[in-house]
């Protein structure tokens, strides 16, 4: 059996110590995924409120007064 | 604010909440039921022989008891909430911490007390030795306030939300856990004729400090959810 | 030297600046857990020797005791802003308490998860009814319970302060739950697997420990400025920092 073979059968209790270190992996890249897909939800929302009220502001004359 | 004000705010607060629970008797009833049909349905499912009902009884009693508060626990401000006559009583001059204590006790009066009256009905119904059933009561007599305290706590953080009842399962068990093993451990400790005073000692120690700090807790939770 | 502290901190505590600092911060953090995650799990999985006992089993421990001291760590942090967020009122402090418990939450379930793992060879069972395992269980509701009652408020910041009181009573009931299971054991004599024996651990093993015990530490403190910048964007849509952010990032 080569080292790796031997490295990858961590002695008999493999079934168990790899699904754990998969999970461990599995779960904290989905906890750095999430935010990132969340901040590029938020910005992309954000630019669209912007753009839509942008827009209403060209279809009003400037004359008339500003309302909140 | 002298002293007969404050007293008479306390029994006018206890005698209306009383009242508008006696209006809907239909509502008293439910978790009565659903305690009763929960306690039938445990021999249908794990065979009627004596010595296993007798070994589950007491903390099935317990558990059927503690879902049945949880099932009417999301009502006990929730028409308050609608009427809007909680808001008056965050504005009244009376101390809402104790308002609120008078709450928690008429709600525990409604929904917990016909639960401890038929739950020797229920020990019965699982063969539970007689002896047994007077620290059964005690242990629920003790174990049921701390249990409507705590809760009146999570409603009141709740109080400002829309669905709410999952949510509340979900954060009462973990306040719940030492309620159900103190109360169960003295039922197992008697039905083993073993000492059971030690745990409802602890229940009546945690119940004496909930009866203190849940009101307080419960005011500030409801300001807090409130507070819009 | 004591007159500046404050005002960095107050400066830290307004949102742009904090949004700006946690950018600079997040990529070494993440660097630093990346190396010594790299660092401690190459001397925990390769050179540290198979355990006497338990054989390579034990190799579980370099990622189950860091998630589980994470756990509580993270409580902790996250109770200590709760207080600091309902006392002061600090948006901030709001945002690190809210952001922590998904992560806290995270590093709870993967406790849980390789610790049954770790137990099915070990013990021959998946779960034992242990004051640790059952307060380890117990931690991972309080956090959900605390995101759960987050998301159930629409106004956000409302719902931070409830969720945040929340955490304030979990901590109390944690000691509570764990010396009530503890004294439950001692009733129930049913299953005595001695679960935690008193142990030596040997230094070849304790260094990779304690390495990826920092990389976590590292990672929470990246994993939470990833959070709370989102976090800001988010609650602080509608001011002008936020818009130039926006704007700047249309083009890329």
């Amino acid at each position: 059996m080569s080292a790796l073979q031997h490295f990858f059968a961590m002695g008999g209790y493999a079934a168990y110590v790899w699904p754990a270190y998969a999970l461990f992996f599995a779960v904290l890249v989905a906890d750095t995924v999430a935010p990132r897909l969340r901040r590029r939800r938020v910005l992309t929302e954000l630019r669209a409120r912007l753009a839509r009220q942008s827009a209403r502001q060209e279809r009003k004359p400037p004359s008339t007064p500003a309302s909140p | 604010m002298n002293r007969p004000a404050l007293t008479s705010a306390c029994a006018a607060m206890l005698r209306r909440d009383l009242t508008l629970a006696w209006r809907r008797r239909g509502d008293i009833a439910m978790p009565v039921l659903y305690a009763l049909i929960v306690t039938t349905l445990f021999p249908f499912a794990l065979g009627p022989e004596d010595t296993l009902l007798q070994r589950i009884a007491g903390g099935v009693v317990l558990v059927t008891v503690l879902l049945a508060m949880l099932l009417a626990l999301d009502a006990m401000f929730s028409s308050d909430i609608e009427d809007g006559s909680l808001e008056q009583l965050v504005l009244a001059p009376q101390p809402l911490a104790l308002m609120l204590g008078m709450k928690i006790l008429a709600h525990w009066l409604a929904t917990a007390l016909p639960l401890i009256l038929i739950a020797p009905l229920m020990a019965a119904m699982l063969h539970l030795p007689g002896a047994v059933i007077p620290v059964l009561l005690l242990a629920l007599a003790l174990a049921t306030p701390l249990l409507s305290l705590l809760g009146a706590v999570l409603v009141a953080l709740t109080a400002g939300t829309r669905r709410s009842g999952m949510l509340l399962a979900l954060m009462l068990l973990p306040l719940c856990v030492p309620a159900v093993i103190f109360a169960a451990g003295a039922v197992a400790a008697a039905q083993q004729g073993l000492p059971w005073l030690a745990p409802v000692a602890w229940l009546a120690a945690a119940l004496v400090l909930a009866v203190v700090l849940a009101p307080l807790a419960c005011a500030a939770a409801l300001r807090i959810a409130l507070d819009a | 030297m004591s007159s500046w502290i404050p005002l960095w901190l107050h400066k830290l505590g307004s949102p742009p600046t904090f949004y700006r600092f946690a950018g600079t911060l997040q990529p070494w953090a993440t660097a630093l857990a990346l190396l010594l995650g790299v660092v401690g799990l190459y001397g925990g999985l390769v050179l540290a020797p198979a355990d006497y006992q338990q054989g390579d089993a034990y190799r579980i421990i370099f990622i189950h005791v860091p998630s589980a001291w994470m756990s509580m760590f993270i409580y902790g942090v996250m109770g200590v802003a709760s207080f600091i967020a309902l006392v002061w009122r600090i948006k901030l402090a709001e945002v690190v308490a809210m952001e922590s418990a998904p992560i806290g939450a995270a590093f709870t379930f993967i406790t849980l998860v390789t610790g049954s793992l770790w137990g099915k060879p070990m013990w021959g069972t998946w779960w034992t009814w242990d004051a640790r395992l059952t307060s380890e269980l117990v931690l991972l509701f309080l956090f959900l319970g605390v995101i759960g009652l987050y998301h159930a408020f629409e106004d956000r910041r409302q719902g931070a302060r409830a969720a945040a009181f929340l955490a304030i009573i979990g901590i109390i009931n944690v000691p509570i739950v764990h010396f009530s299971v503890n004294w439950w054991n001692t009733l129930h004599q049913g299953s005595t697997v001695n679960v935690f024996g008193p142990s030596k651990i040997s230094g070849a093993m304790l260094w990779p420990l304690l390495t990826v015990t920092l990389a976590t530490k590292f990672y929470y403190v990246a994993s939470l400025c990833r959070r709370a910048r989102t976090d800001l964007l988010d609650l602080e849509s509608g001011k002008d920092w936020v818009r130039r952010i926006a704007e700047d990032e249309a083009g890329r």
